[in-house]
Protein backbone atom coordinates (compact mmCIF):
# COMPACT_ATOMS: atom_id res chain seq x y z
CA UNK A 1 0.00 0.00 0.00
CA UNK A 2 1.60 3.44 -0.87
CA UNK A 3 0.66 6.26 1.63
CA UNK A 4 1.90 10.14 0.31
CA UNK A 5 2.35 12.08 3.51
CA UNK A 6 2.34 15.70 4.57
CA UNK A 7 5.69 15.95 6.51
CA UNK A 8 6.70 19.52 7.46
CA UNK A 9 9.33 20.05 10.49
CA UNK A 10 10.03 23.46 11.93
CA UNK A 11 13.35 22.81 13.10
CA UNK A 12 14.52 21.58 9.54
CA UNK A 13 12.15 22.50 6.93
CA UNK A 14 11.09 25.75 4.91
CA UNK A 15 8.38 24.67 3.79
CA UNK A 16 5.98 21.19 3.57
CA UNK A 17 6.50 18.79 1.40
CA UNK A 18 5.15 15.02 0.72
CA UNK A 19 6.98 11.78 1.31
CA UNK A 20 6.18 8.30 -0.05
CA UNK A 21 6.19 5.18 1.87
CA UNK A 22 4.75 1.86 0.57
CA UNK A 23 3.90 -0.57 3.46
CA UNK A 24 2.11 -3.72 3.53
CA UNK A 25 -0.73 -4.35 5.98
CA UNK A 26 -1.24 -7.22 8.59
CA UNK A 27 -4.24 -9.40 9.02
CA UNK A 28 -5.07 -7.31 11.77
CA UNK A 29 -4.52 -3.64 10.50
CA UNK A 30 -8.56 -3.03 9.59
CA UNK A 31 -8.37 0.79 9.84
CA UNK A 32 -5.78 3.80 8.42
CA UNK A 33 -4.66 4.31 11.77
CA UNK A 34 -2.91 0.95 11.71
CA UNK A 35 -1.10 1.77 8.86
CA UNK A 36 -0.04 4.81 10.35
CA UNK A 37 1.15 3.33 13.48
CA UNK A 38 2.93 0.58 11.19
CA UNK A 39 4.49 3.52 9.62
CA UNK A 40 5.09 5.18 12.62
CA UNK A 41 7.64 1.63 13.33
CA UNK A 42 9.37 2.40 10.37
CA UNK A 43 10.16 6.20 10.59
CA UNK A 44 9.66 7.38 13.79
CA UNK A 45 10.06 10.90 12.68
CA UNK A 46 6.04 10.87 11.63
CA UNK A 47 4.50 12.59 14.02
CA UNK A 48 0.73 12.69 14.23
CA UNK A 49 -1.74 12.55 17.06
CA UNK A 50 -3.33 9.43 18.50
CA UNK A 51 -5.09 8.51 21.33
CA UNK A 52 -8.34 5.99 21.72
CA UNK A 53 -8.04 4.59 18.74
CA UNK A 54 -11.59 4.32 18.20
CA UNK A 55 -13.09 7.73 17.30
CA UNK A 56 -14.12 9.14 20.95
CA UNK A 57 -11.02 11.32 21.55
CA UNK A 58 -10.84 13.04 17.99
CA UNK A 59 -7.27 12.85 17.76
CA UNK A 60 -6.63 12.00 15.02
CA UNK A 61 -8.62 14.02 12.64
CA UNK A 62 -6.59 14.72 9.20
CA UNK A 63 -7.60 15.26 5.29
CA UNK A 64 -7.64 11.71 4.01
CA UNK A 65 -7.47 12.05 0.36
CA UNK A 66 -9.24 15.12 0.22
CA UNK A 67 -11.51 14.63 2.28
CA UNK A 68 -11.48 15.10 6.50
CA UNK A 69 -12.07 12.66 8.57
CA UNK A 70 -10.69 10.45 11.32
CA UNK A 71 -7.91 8.20 10.68
CA UNK A 72 -8.95 5.24 13.54
CA UNK A 73 -12.56 5.08 11.66
CA UNK A 74 -11.38 5.40 8.43
CA UNK A 75 -11.17 1.73 6.95
CA UNK A 76 -8.54 0.22 5.09
CA UNK A 77 -11.11 -1.34 2.52
CA UNK A 78 -11.58 0.00 -0.72
CA UNK A 79 -9.45 2.86 -0.43
CA UNK A 80 -8.38 4.78 -3.02
CA UNK A 81 -4.05 4.37 -3.65
CA UNK A 82 -2.02 6.17 -3.05
CA UNK A 83 -3.80 7.80 0.13
CA UNK A 84 -2.57 11.01 0.42
CA UNK A 85 -2.41 12.41 4.09
CA UNK A 86 -2.43 15.95 4.68
CA UNK A 87 -3.02 17.91 8.10
CA UNK A 88 -6.59 19.65 8.25
CA UNK A 89 -6.92 22.32 6.00
CA UNK A 90 -6.82 26.28 7.24
CA UNK A 91 -5.08 25.02 11.01
CA UNK A 92 -1.59 26.32 10.84
CA UNK A 93 0.76 23.01 11.03
CA UNK A 94 3.18 22.37 14.13
CA UNK A 95 4.90 19.34 12.69
CA UNK A 96 3.55 16.79 9.98
CA UNK A 97 -0.35 15.85 10.81
CA UNK A 98 -0.18 17.96 14.03
CA UNK A 99 -2.24 21.07 13.57
CA UNK A 100 -2.21 24.17 16.19
CA UNK A 101 -6.18 24.25 17.35
CA UNK A 102 -5.62 27.45 20.08
CA UNK A 103 -8.03 29.17 18.00
CA UNK A 104 -10.47 26.50 17.95
CA UNK A 105 -10.51 25.65 21.41
CA UNK A 106 -10.78 29.47 22.25
CA UNK A 107 -13.87 29.45 20.10
CA UNK A 108 -15.02 26.46 22.02
CA UNK A 109 -14.24 29.03 25.22
CA UNK A 110 -16.16 31.51 24.02
CA UNK A 111 -19.89 29.90 24.04
CA UNK A 112 -19.15 29.10 27.66
CA UNK A 113 -19.62 25.12 26.74
CA UNK A 114 -21.08 24.49 30.72
CA UNK A 115 -24.15 24.40 32.39
CA UNK A 116 -25.50 27.96 33.50
CA UNK A 117 -27.87 27.88 36.25
CA UNK A 118 -28.04 30.20 38.82
CA UNK A 119 -31.46 29.23 40.60
CA UNK A 120 -30.93 27.70 44.19
CA UNK A 121 -29.59 23.83 44.00
CA UNK A 122 -32.07 21.39 43.82
CA UNK A 123 -31.92 18.48 46.93
CA UNK A 124 -30.73 16.14 44.74
CA UNK A 125 -30.57 16.48 40.98
CA UNK A 126 -31.94 18.95 37.94
CA UNK A 127 -34.72 16.60 36.58
CA UNK A 128 -34.84 16.48 32.59
CA UNK A 129 -38.03 15.04 31.45
CA UNK A 130 -37.13 12.05 28.30
CA UNK A 131 -38.43 14.57 26.09
CA UNK A 132 -35.69 17.22 27.14
CA UNK A 133 -33.40 14.75 26.82
CA UNK A 134 -34.02 13.83 23.59
CA UNK A 135 -33.44 17.43 22.55
CA UNK A 136 -29.83 16.72 23.34
CA UNK A 137 -29.16 14.21 20.91
CA UNK A 138 -27.22 14.44 18.22
CA UNK A 139 -25.64 17.75 19.77
CA UNK A 140 -23.65 16.04 23.15
CA UNK A 141 -21.94 13.55 21.49
CA UNK A 142 -19.40 15.62 19.32
CA UNK A 143 -15.96 14.90 20.16
CA UNK A 144 -14.00 18.01 18.58
CA UNK A 145 -11.78 16.57 16.60
CA UNK A 146 -12.46 19.90 14.20
CA UNK A 147 -13.08 17.80 11.30
CA UNK A 148 -16.06 19.91 10.10
CA UNK A 149 -14.79 23.78 11.34
CA UNK A 150 -11.45 22.43 9.30
CA UNK A 151 -13.60 21.85 6.23
CA UNK A 152 -15.65 25.03 6.37
CA UNK A 153 -14.51 27.46 3.59
CA UNK A 154 -16.49 30.33 6.18
CA UNK A 155 -14.00 29.27 8.42
CA UNK A 156 -11.19 29.01 6.27
CA UNK A 157 -11.13 32.32 5.39
CA UNK A 158 -12.03 33.83 9.06
CA UNK A 159 -10.96 31.66 11.16
CA UNK A 160 -10.53 34.48 14.08
CA UNK A 161 -13.89 35.58 13.95
CA UNK A 162 -16.66 32.80 12.79
CA UNK A 163 -16.92 30.15 15.33
CA UNK A 164 -17.27 27.71 12.89
CA UNK A 165 -19.64 24.39 13.48
CA UNK A 166 -18.02 22.70 15.83
CA UNK A 167 -18.39 26.25 18.33
CA UNK A 168 -21.92 26.76 17.25
CA UNK A 169 -23.08 22.74 17.20
CA UNK A 170 -21.53 22.99 20.99
CA UNK A 171 -23.80 26.36 21.75
CA UNK A 172 -26.63 24.89 20.30
CA UNK A 173 -26.31 21.78 22.82
CA UNK A 174 -26.17 24.23 25.77
CA UNK A 175 -28.92 26.40 24.41
CA UNK A 176 -31.41 23.67 23.93
CA UNK A 177 -30.36 22.16 27.58
CA UNK A 178 -33.59 22.33 29.59
CA UNK A 179 -31.50 22.94 32.80
CA UNK A 180 -29.32 26.14 31.20
CA UNK A 181 -31.10 29.73 32.67
CA UNK A 182 -28.48 31.67 30.43
CA UNK A 183 -30.70 31.21 26.45
CA UNK A 184 -30.82 35.26 26.16
CA UNK A 185 -27.20 35.38 26.90
CA UNK A 186 -25.84 32.94 24.89
CA UNK A 187 -28.46 33.73 22.18
CA UNK A 188 -27.08 37.37 22.40
CA UNK A 189 -23.32 36.40 22.17
CA UNK A 190 -23.86 34.53 19.02
CA UNK A 191 -26.09 37.55 16.94
CA UNK A 192 -23.74 38.30 15.18
CA UNK A 193 -22.49 38.75 11.85
CA UNK A 194 -19.10 36.72 12.05
CA UNK A 195 -19.82 34.90 15.31
CA UNK A 196 -23.20 32.66 13.47
CA UNK A 197 -23.80 34.67 10.30
CA UNK A 198 -20.83 33.85 8.36
CA UNK A 199 -22.40 30.41 7.77
CA UNK A 200 -23.07 30.23 3.81
CA UNK A 201 -25.38 26.68 4.52
CA UNK A 202 -22.40 25.05 2.28
CA UNK A 203 -23.01 21.70 4.54
CA UNK A 204 -19.25 20.84 4.47
CA UNK A 205 -19.17 20.14 8.51
CA UNK A 206 -22.37 17.82 8.01
CA UNK A 207 -20.66 15.86 5.08
CA UNK A 208 -17.72 15.32 6.83
CA UNK A 209 -18.22 14.54 10.95
CA UNK A 210 -16.90 11.27 11.82
CA UNK A 211 -19.65 10.94 14.70
CA UNK A 212 -22.63 11.73 11.76
CA UNK A 213 -23.82 14.65 13.47
CA UNK A 214 -25.14 17.83 11.99
CA UNK A 215 -23.89 21.05 12.75
CA UNK A 216 -25.45 22.71 9.93
CA UNK A 217 -28.55 21.98 11.57
CA UNK A 218 -27.58 23.22 15.00
CA UNK A 219 -26.77 26.61 13.17
CA UNK A 220 -30.25 26.47 11.45
CA UNK A 221 -31.74 26.09 15.16
CA UNK A 222 -29.63 29.24 16.51
CA UNK A 223 -30.79 31.19 13.19
CA UNK A 224 -34.69 30.33 14.45
CA UNK A 225 -34.30 30.69 17.95
CA UNK A 226 -32.90 34.17 17.32
CA UNK A 227 -35.68 35.00 14.73
CA UNK A 228 -38.12 33.86 17.56
CA UNK A 229 -36.62 35.78 19.70
CA UNK A 230 -36.63 38.72 18.17
CA UNK A 231 -40.03 38.50 17.04
CA UNK B 1 -5.05 36.11 20.26
CA UNK B 2 -1.53 35.01 19.17
CA UNK B 3 -1.20 31.15 18.13
CA UNK B 4 2.09 29.93 19.19
CA UNK B 5 2.41 28.27 15.51
CA UNK B 6 2.45 31.78 14.27
CA UNK B 7 4.32 32.25 10.98
CA UNK B 8 3.59 28.13 10.44
CA UNK B 9 2.54 26.32 6.98
CA UNK B 10 -1.17 25.83 6.42
CA UNK B 11 -2.52 23.32 4.27
CA UNK B 12 -5.04 24.83 2.50
CA UNK B 13 -4.45 24.06 -1.73
CA UNK B 14 -8.21 24.13 -2.96
CA UNK B 15 -7.18 21.74 -5.80
CA UNK B 16 -6.48 19.26 -3.53
CA UNK B 17 -9.66 19.22 -1.85
CA UNK B 18 -12.16 17.17 -2.62
CA UNK B 19 -15.38 19.61 -2.17
CA UNK B 20 -18.46 17.70 -1.79
CA UNK B 21 -21.52 18.38 -4.17
CA UNK B 22 -23.07 21.10 -1.79
CA UNK B 23 -19.53 23.35 -1.53
CA UNK B 24 -19.97 23.24 -5.59
CA UNK B 25 -23.40 24.76 -6.03
CA UNK B 26 -21.97 26.93 -3.73
CA UNK B 27 -19.02 28.53 -5.05
CA UNK B 28 -21.34 28.48 -8.54
CA UNK B 29 -23.03 30.39 -6.66
CA UNK B 30 -21.26 32.68 -5.83
CA UNK B 31 -19.52 32.77 -8.89
CA UNK B 32 -22.52 33.51 -11.06
CA UNK B 33 -22.92 36.29 -8.69
CA UNK B 34 -19.77 38.26 -9.65
CA UNK B 35 -20.52 37.31 -13.27
CA UNK B 36 -24.60 38.89 -12.49
CA UNK B 37 -22.83 41.80 -10.92
CA UNK B 38 -20.28 42.86 -13.35
CA UNK B 39 -22.74 42.45 -16.56
CA UNK B 40 -26.33 43.32 -15.47
CA UNK B 41 -25.14 47.26 -15.98
CA UNK B 42 -24.32 46.45 -19.66
CA UNK B 43 -27.57 44.34 -20.04
CA UNK B 44 -29.24 47.35 -18.68
CA UNK B 45 -27.92 49.16 -20.90
CA UNK B 46 -28.47 46.64 -23.64
CA UNK B 47 -32.02 46.35 -22.88
CA UNK B 48 -32.21 50.40 -23.31
CA UNK B 49 -30.72 50.81 -26.64
CA UNK B 50 -32.71 47.90 -28.12
CA UNK B 51 -36.01 49.35 -27.08
CA UNK B 52 -35.36 52.44 -28.67
CA UNK B 53 -35.74 51.70 -32.54
CA UNK B 54 -35.74 48.82 -34.76
CA UNK B 55 -32.82 49.91 -36.37
CA UNK B 56 -30.70 49.64 -33.07
CA UNK B 57 -32.41 46.43 -32.03
CA UNK B 58 -31.21 44.86 -35.31
CA UNK B 59 -27.85 46.12 -34.42
CA UNK B 60 -27.36 44.91 -31.15
CA UNK B 61 -28.51 41.69 -33.05
CA UNK B 62 -25.58 41.53 -35.14
CA UNK B 63 -23.46 42.85 -32.44
CA UNK B 64 -24.79 39.77 -30.17
CA UNK B 65 -24.51 37.06 -33.07
CA UNK B 66 -20.58 36.81 -33.40
CA UNK B 67 -19.72 33.13 -31.75
CA UNK B 68 -17.40 34.08 -29.05
CA UNK B 69 -20.08 37.09 -27.88
CA UNK B 70 -22.68 34.89 -27.95
CA UNK B 71 -21.06 32.46 -25.79
CA UNK B 72 -20.21 35.45 -23.34
CA UNK B 73 -24.71 35.41 -23.51
CA UNK B 74 -24.66 31.78 -22.89
CA UNK B 75 -22.12 31.90 -19.80
CA UNK B 76 -24.47 34.70 -18.39
CA UNK B 77 -27.64 32.85 -19.12
CA UNK B 78 -25.91 30.09 -17.38
CA UNK B 79 -25.26 32.75 -14.32
CA UNK B 80 -28.43 34.15 -14.05
CA UNK B 81 -30.19 30.54 -13.79
CA UNK B 82 -27.64 28.83 -11.12
CA UNK B 83 -27.85 31.70 -9.22
CA UNK B 84 -31.40 32.00 -8.97
CA UNK B 85 -31.60 28.32 -8.54
CA UNK B 86 -29.28 28.44 -5.75
CA UNK B 87 -30.88 31.25 -3.99
CA UNK B 88 -34.15 29.83 -3.96
CA UNK B 89 -32.31 26.45 -2.41
CA UNK B 90 -31.11 28.56 0.28
CA UNK B 91 -34.30 30.79 1.26
CA UNK B 92 -35.53 27.13 1.70
CA UNK B 93 -33.16 25.91 3.34
CA UNK B 94 -32.98 29.03 5.71
CA UNK B 95 -36.20 28.04 7.27
CA UNK B 96 -35.62 24.49 7.35
CA UNK B 97 -36.92 22.99 3.98
CA UNK B 98 -34.28 20.58 2.37
CA UNK B 99 -31.63 21.05 5.34
CA UNK B 100 -31.16 17.86 6.12
CA UNK B 101 -27.87 16.57 4.49
CA UNK B 102 -29.44 13.92 1.83
CA UNK B 103 -31.93 16.16 0.99
CA UNK B 104 -29.43 18.88 0.41
CA UNK B 105 -27.24 17.02 -1.77
CA UNK B 106 -30.34 16.22 -4.20
CA UNK B 107 -31.03 20.20 -4.53
CA UNK B 108 -27.11 20.96 -5.12
CA UNK B 109 -27.12 18.02 -7.73
CA UNK B 110 -30.31 19.98 -9.22
CA UNK B 111 -29.60 23.43 -9.46
CA UNK B 112 -26.34 22.75 -11.26
CA UNK B 113 -28.33 20.19 -13.69
CA UNK B 114 -31.20 22.75 -14.33
CA UNK B 115 -28.76 25.26 -14.87
CA UNK B 116 -26.76 23.46 -16.92
CA UNK B 117 -29.87 22.88 -18.93
CA UNK B 118 -31.09 25.94 -19.34
CA UNK B 119 -27.47 27.53 -20.65
CA UNK B 120 -27.87 24.60 -23.18
CA UNK B 121 -30.95 25.37 -24.41
CA UNK B 122 -29.24 28.37 -25.00
CA UNK B 123 -26.37 27.53 -26.30
CA UNK B 124 -28.27 25.24 -28.76
CA UNK B 125 -30.14 28.60 -29.71
CA UNK B 126 -27.68 31.41 -30.12
CA UNK B 127 -24.03 28.53 -31.19
CA UNK B 128 -25.84 26.90 -33.76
Amino acid sequence: MRVSIYRFNPETDTKPRMQDYDVAPEAGDKKLLDVLMRLKTMDDSLSFRRSCREGVCGSDAMNINGRNGLACLTSLQGMKEPVVLRPLPGFPVIRDLIVDMTQFFAHYHSIKPYLINNEALPERERVQSPAEREKLNGLYECILCACCSAFCPSFWWNPDKFIGPAGLLQAYRFISDSRDTATAERLAYLDDVYRLYRCRTIMNCTEVCPKGLSPSHAIERIRLALVRESS
Amino acid sequence: MRARSAGAPKFLNLSQIRFPIGAIASIGHRLSGVLLMVSLPLLALALDRSLRSEPEFAALRDLVSAPWRALLLVILVWAAAHHLFAGVRHLLADIGVGSRLAQARTSAWAVIVAAGIIALAAALRWLS
